[in-house]
């Protein structure tokens, strides 16, 4: 009885083990050596590339680390608040998944897409006060 | 200040939406139609405030315009706020959908006591004093009421809502001076913005 209860204690319980593969490793830095720290992370898998398999955050030296798990180009993507964006390719070889990965980073700009958001933004806002005003004014 | 989707427990996000849609609710009612171009565009001026990051030692700050939307708008302060926080969560991933109730909440509900406080000494008296405080408590307030809806969803966050506290001195301080410089451009050029 009290093995039986040890047992179902036990498959409530949490444990760990020492995983055979490998992780990518990356270090994120702006173009003037900065490291890209504590930045949101987001990984992208061959499998699916609209929803991230995984978020996170860079560490103090800017390095970010997933384990993949299918062949493919595996994309990681860092932004900062600021509209800083850099995209990591990582191509995945199909021997031994996860041993290697190339790192290829791409330093991409994203505030120009980020001005046309905050145009659209004042916009819609700016809109709908319009058809507030139009129709009070229709009423009256 | 943003609280991120995911944090929050379903009790404090309930009660963030509740208190939205009453603020919304009054907000409604009394905000003047023949305004409404004045609350899109302080709308506006916060949903753009949230992009222009200044750093502060190794991290970074924006400015929150919590003092001048409460002055200048009163209770449209609600509706103002939640359509701005709507937008910065759609199109930049800012805070989020379910937690937009919490977020709107701690923005315009401390815009709103500012209003409370400190509406009659700075649209009448054009106290400029007055509107510094009112800017550094706008920003103080925020951060305790965030930091009270962290607190209230797991107990392991009463540290971060320190820090979060303590971490927002130097903006409440540098929001307080814009607010007051706001305040004394306004009374210059548009005084209609304070009667």
């Amino acid at each position: 009885m009290l093995v039986l209860c040890a047992c179902q204690a036990y498959a409530h319980g949490t444990g760990y083990r020492h995983s055979g593969l490998k992780a990518v490793a990356l270090e994120f830095f702006y173009s003037d050596g900065e490291k890209m720290s504590y930045r949101e992370a987001r990984v992208f898998s061959p499998r699916d590339e609209k929803f991230a398999v995984q978020t996170g955050r860079t560490d103090e030296e800017g390095r970010f680390a997933f384990v993949p798990d299918c062949p493919g180009e595996w994309r990681v993507i860092v932004r900062d608040e600021e509209g800083h964006q850099c995209t990591a390719s990582v191509g995945v070889r199909d021997e031994g998944l996860g041993a290697r990965g190339e790192g290829l980073a791409r330093k991409d700009d994203a505030r120009p897409e980020m001005l046309i958001r905050a145009i659209l933004g004042v916009s819609l806002l700016f809109n709908i006060a319009m058809i507030v005003r139009v129709k009070h004014n229709a009423h009256k | 200040m943003h609280i991120s989707e995911g944090i929050l427990s379903g009790g404090v996000l309930i009660a963030g939406w509740a208190v939205t849609c009453a603020g919304v609710g009054v907000g409604l009612k009394r905000t003047d139609p023949a305004k409404i171009v004045r609350t899109a565009l302080l709308a506006s001026a916060f949903f753009l405030a949230s992009l222009v990051h200044v750093k502060i030692g190794p991290g970074s700050a924006h400015l929150l315009l919590i003092a001048p939307m409460g002055i200048i708008l009163g209770w449209a302060v609600f509706p103002a706020v939640l359509a701005a926080l709507m937008l910065q969560a759609l199109l930049f991933g800012f805070g989020g959908l379910l937690v937009l109730g919490v977020n709107t909440m701690v923005m315009a509900g401390s815009a709103l006591a500012v209003y409370g406080v400190f509406g009659r000494a700075v649209r009448e008296r054009g106290s400029l004093a007055m509107a510094f405080i009112a800017g550094v408590s706008g920003v103080m307030l925020a951060a305790v009421f965030a930091g009270i809806c962290l607190a209230l969803s797991d107990s392991g966050f009463v540290n971060a809502a320190k820090i979060l506290a303590v971490a927002h001195i130097p903006v409440a301080l540098i929001e307080g001076a814009v607010t007051a410089f706001l305040v004394a451009w306004l009374k210059k050029a548009a005084p209609e913005f304070l009667s």
